[in-house]
């Protein structure tokens, strides 16, 4: 959509800026709260410990840590009966199978109970807070609202079927309930958990260069490059220098990927010249392993530079770091200092889910402040969310091209789109996960999931917990199977993510 | 109302212990028989049921698809993810929530498969791709269609979530490169019921599991496999702006006075009256809202093959094939009327100049 | 050549009657569709039902035209022989030769009418476009029906079109019942000009006979 926008120079009216930026930003904390408690935090948490632990402790313990109120002894006396009678009717549903009582589970009784606890409070709260997206985008999941040109929901404070004070009244209870959550019970307990793997700063630092295109625009000029999470480059783990995002130096490799090119698969191509043509040359399913020195996956390879880039939280964090972005950079200190690390330490698995917190709770200040230009703008009478100009089709340019920047939750995502004739001619997405998880190119250089592999200390290998940690903490994108090879050990690691 | 019996109550200390208050139980149930639209007598009978049975298994499977009815899934309210997981069902294996991967997960899967064999429901959530031998989604090295005909094989019930498990959805979007297909099509001869949109609303798909539990057989369906509680009737005849539609009125641009009034949105290719779900009365996210309440019209997710035959989305009618993208039906109709016109035009003058009599006129060609 | 005129019975009340119930309802009906189709007029207050009547008289109209139809059908059995079904029956080489020497004079490329054009029923020509005519009939009718079943539920509904739906997809069937409007309008065009056309050139009283029932035809043509 930004792309077509870009493509046909739109600029979208303020309006539909700000209602953007709500509701990626209410994504951002949604999703990034999901992610740690339910798809990542029980690779560090032992439900079945939490059996064990001493309701009164955790008490303790969580008051220690939070002023969240649900911490009183009954209130997790209740919960660790909840788990009992849970655990009793033999019925262990997501919880059967998984690698309890693994060495690698560090945490105390009492704090994973507490984790429990706020894994089940977390399914509670994200499903209202996401309640935004139904307020400015109709649904959730799969918004419906976004227009080429701007927003299809209309602003009014005096009409019924429009967005009016009570709806903003209900955006503003549901962003400080967000935020709330965010500051007493997902940064405590991040802080926590993080504290008894402090070593985890030692493995999965990854490629080292850093790609964010910037998110938030704090103007309506399309493409804007005053993003409140900026647009920059980190080479080589290096902070003191940001590097500008030229979009003309991406391209795709499909040397080890199912595709084909015309030209040979050597060579990478611009999204603008992009070619998606399907050529599986794989095994047979069902098959055991996959060669890694043929094609073995189906993401295309993107290369920035014709080097690897890891995008997400930790890319958009370091960035905003490294230009010296206020509050990013006080949050990130203050936790830092907390664990007690120096900033080495963000390029880890341990440092990429830190940023994730960091970020959610710097987007989730950023909410109310959105809201309240929005408040600005209806009360100066602007209305206007959506810019009609080239809405007909009839009025675009026969040849048209253009590029669209987005951050998801997860990282980096790019649109490029040729319109020809008022209709698309070619339409190519790097998204997040083909950067993190893209194969290796042709010059065999590996990409984020693969290097960050190298390295991590496996205990048990038929319960390799330790490489779900690293690769969940870059919060892949991908319902299918994702194959990863251990190129240290001898052995292959067939796992399952998701 | 039935005053519940001594076992009843036994089973309510039992809810009670689990932090449910026999209220709201009794006020879920409610809840599920008007959104499976039974009278409210029958809010016992589903406590009954759900009280009596232990709780089923269910596996959820994801192909081709985006997670967006998971997604879904884990915005259920009434009863919320917590109390469906905690209470109603045991989901045995769902690889986006599950806490075990890779060889653990799937032996998971196995264990349901051989231990409960006819006794599970399976949940299926993307399209299935059945070109080149299945080899654009293999999991654990297995094809799609392989775990599909295992799975759904040997279930009780197989419920097909969001469009791309009905009939493809997106990924058989036209050239449907990987010949991706819905379950429907895939696995011949299995008890299938389909819940089509983009996603599937959570509280429907609560509402065919208790239904399922309840009477025990999966609800009437319409010719298309899906629930007619759920897609019976059209969005349009529910809609709450149906009386500006009756009444003539229209949205005509995006933010004019008609829209910020909530006005019908038929002229901006709303596709309300082909679309066939319970969107407007049962609404999202907490029936907080829904698409056309929150003023863009319905795209007509819920129907079948809706990425070609709904599109263009923002227009009344579909391009008419063969002509260029501009072509509406409109000005094609037009033309033709203009052209016949021009055409008895030109025979009149034609005839006038010729015709004045078979002496004057002269022969041509 | 002497000819002599004589004014023949050809169009019979029930034919007349069902044209111009037809033309009344293809009227209405288009005016209404395309205002369903394309809502041009905008309602000033929600008390108005602007759409609510015009879909209101355009399912009238649509039942007026069934019936029309039906009658006429009725009068394909019972009529005179100029209304016979068997009158339409295309699979002629006698009419198919009738067709094209009709053809090369409506282009203008024959000067002389042909005596195919000097018939007390309809020309050849006529009779292949009404058969055409009479399957876009019965595709609007069914299409409309197919339409008018998302709303109206049961099995009588099912049975008159809305079977339709598991054929072809909604917005599909929508388009054919939308084209298909142009068409007869563009029919419409067509049909009073050569009317009016044939009137002129062979002195038939074509147009009046719609009226009136009679038409003249030259002697040596009578049968
Ligand atoms: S908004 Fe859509 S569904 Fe509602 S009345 Fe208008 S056309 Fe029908
Ligand atoms: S209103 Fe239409 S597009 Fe929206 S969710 Fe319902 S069926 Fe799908």
């Amino acid at each position: 959509m930004r792309a077509v926008e870009n493509a046909l120079g739109i600029t979208i009216p303020d309006n539909a800026r700000i209602i953007r930026n709500l509701i990626t930003g209410i994504q951002y904390v949604q999703d990034h709260v999901i992610h740690f408690y339910h798809l990542h935090a029980l690779d560090w948490v032992d439900v079945v410990s939490a059996l064990k632990a001493d309701p009164a402790k955790t008490s303790a313990l969580a008051q220690s840590i939070s002023d969240w109120d649900k911490s009183s002894t009954t209130y997790f006396k209740a919960i660790q009966d909840k788990l009992k009678a849970f655990v009793e009717s033999g019925q262990l549903g997501i919880f059967a199978n998984a690698y309890w009582g693994h060495p690698a589970y560090k945490l105390p009784p009492e704090a994973n109970l507490m984790a429990v606890a706020h894994y089940l409070e977390a399914l509670d709260w994200q499903k209202d807070v996401i309640r935004i997206h139904a307020v400015l985008g109709s649904k959730n999941p799969h918004a419906q609202t976004y227009l080429v040109g701007g927003m299809a929901l209309p602003v009014d404070p005096n009409s019924q079927n429009a967005l009016n004070v009570e709806g903003i009244a209900l955006i503003i209870e549901l962003a400080n309930k967000a935020k709330t959550f965010v500051e007493k019970v997902y940064i405590p307990d991040l802080l926590a958990i993080a504290s008894f793997y402090k070593d985890w700063a030692g493995y999965g630092a990854g490629v080292g260069n850093f790609l964010a295109y910037g998110v938030f625009e704090q103007d309506n000029v399309s493409n804007t490059t005053n993003l409140y999470f900026p647009r920059g480059i980190i080479k080589n783990k290096d902070l003191s220098k940001v590097y500008p995002v030229d979009q003309t130096k991406i391209a795709e490799y499909v040397t080890h990927s199912w595709y084909e090119y015309p030209e040979g698969d050597g060579k990478s191509k611009h999204p603008w010249e992009g070619v998606t043509k399907p050529n599986y040359t794989g095994p047979k399913p069902p098959y055991e392993f996959l060669e890694t020195n043929q094609k073995y996956s189906w993401l295309k390879a993107p290369r920035y530079e014709d080097t690897a880039m890891e995008v997400g939280p930790l890319s958009r964090m370091l960035v905003a770091y490294a230009s010296g972005h206020k509050r990013v950079k006080e949050v990130v200190d203050s936790v830092l200092k907390k664990l007690g690390v120096g900033p080495e330490a963000l390029f880890s698995t341990l440092g990429r889910t830190a940023a994730r917190g960091v970020e959610t709770l710097v987007t989730a200040e950023m909410l109310l402040v959105w809201l309240g230009q929005l408040e600005q703008n209806i009360k100066r009478a602007d209305l206007q969310i959506h810019n009609n100009e080239k809405w007909d089709p009839s009025t675009w340019p026969k040849e048209a091209k253009g590029y669209g920047f987005h951050e998801a939750p997860r990282g980096a995502l790019g649109h490029w789109v040729r319109i020809v004739d008022g209709k698309i001619e070619n339409y190519q997405c790097v998204v997040p996960s083909t950067w993190n998880g893209s194969p290796r190119d042709a010059k065999g250089q590996k990409g984020p999931y693969e290097v960050a592999l190298i390295g991590t200390p496996v205990a048990d290998p038929n319960k390799p917990v330790e490489i779900l940690r690293t690769i969940h903490s870059f919060d892949p994108c991908m319902a299918c199977a994702v194959h990863v090879v251990d190129t240290e050990g001898k052995e292959f690691t067939r796992i399952r993510i998701v | 109302m039935k005053i519940p019996d001594e076992k009843e109550l036994g089973f309510m200390e039992k809810l009670a212990q689990k932090g449910i208050s026999r209220r709201d139980f009794m006020k879920f149930c409610t809840m599920m028989a008007a959104t499976l639209a039974l009278p409210a007598s029958f809010a016992p009978k589903i406590a009954e049921a759900i009280e009596k049975s232990k709780r089923p298994s269910l596996v959820w499977l994801e192909f081709q698809d985006c997670a967006g009815n998971t997604e879904s899934f884990l915005r259920a309210s009434k009863p919320t993810v917590v109390e469906i997981v905690l209470n109603l069902l045991s989901v045995d294996y769902h690889e986006t929530i599950m806490a075990p991967a890779g060889k653990q997960a799937e032996k998971s899967l196995d264990d349901v498969v051989k231990n409960q064999k006819g006794k599970y429901i399976t949940v299926v959530e993307g399209a299935i791709p059945t070109k080149d031998g299945g080899v654009y989604c293999c999991i654990g090295g297995r094809s799609a269609v392989d775990i599909v005909k295992e799975v759904c094989g040997n279930a009780m019930a197989t419920i097909a979530v969001g469009a791309c498990a009905w009939d493809g959805g997106w990924p058989a979007a036209s050239p449907n490169p990987t010949g991706a297909k819905g379950v429907k099509d895939v696995v011949s001869g299995i008890t299938l019921i389909n819940l089509p949109g983009c996603p599937m609303n959570v509280q429907n798909l609560t509402g065919v599991v208790v239904h399922l539990l309840t009477f025990g057989a999966l609800p009437a369906t319409d010719e298309l496999g899906r629930p007619l509680f759920a897609y019976g009737e059209r969005i349009h005849d529910h809609c709450e702006r149906r009386a500006h539609f009756d009444a003539g009125q229209y949205v005509r641009q995006w933010g004019d006075e008609g829209h910020r009034l909530g006005w019908c949105l038929y002229e901006m290719g709303c596709k309300g009256p082909e679309t066939f779900q319970n969107c407007p009365t049962i609404r999202w996210n907490d029936a907080t809202n829904w698409p056309v309440g929150s003023g863009h019209g319905c795209i007509g997710c819920a129907s079948p093959r809706f990425w070609d035959t709904m599109t263009p989305f923002y227009r009344r009618l579909p391009k008419v094939p063969g002509f260029g993208v501009e072509a509406t039906a409109d000005k094609i109709g037009l033309g033709l009327a203009a052209v016949t016109a021009a055409g008895v035009v030109a025979h009149g003058i034609a005839r006038a100049v010729k015709g004045k009599g078979p002496e004057q006129g002269e022969k041509k060609e | 050549m002497q000819q002599q005129r004589s004014r023949v019975y050809v169009w019979e009340f029930p034919v007349r009657f069902t044209h111009w119930i037809n033309l009344l309802c293809i009227l209405a009906l288009s005016i209404t569709g395309f205002y369903i189709g394309n809502p041009f007029i905008q309602a000033y207050s929600a008390k108005q039902y602007i759409m609510g009547w015009i879909r209101f008289i355009h399912f009238v109209a649509a039942y007026a035209f069934l019936m029309s139809f039906l009658i006429r059908i009725y009068w394909g059995f019972m009529g005179n022989k100029y209304a016979n079904w068997r009158a339409f029956n295309p699979f002629s080489a006698k009419k198919i030769r009738d067709l094209a020497d009709i053809t090369m004079f409506y282009l203008l490329l024959k000067k002389e009418p042909p005596p195919a054009v000097k018939k007390e029923g309809h020309t050849a020509c006529a009779i292949y476009v009404y058969l055409g005519l009479f399957i876009l009939f019965v595709i609007e009718i069914l299409t409309g029906f197919a339409l008018y079943s998302q709303s109206h539920y049961g099995v009588f509904w099912k049975l008159m079109g809305g079977w339709l739906l598991s054929v072809i997809n909604v917005q599909n069937i929508r388009l054919y019942h939308h084209l298909i409007m142009w068409f007869l309008i563009a029919f419409a065009i067509l049909h009073v000009y050569i009317g009016w056309f044939l009137d002129k050139t062979e002195k038939n009283g074509l147009m009046g006979s719609i009226f009136s029932g009679y038409k003249f035809v030259t002697g040596k043509e009578l049968e």
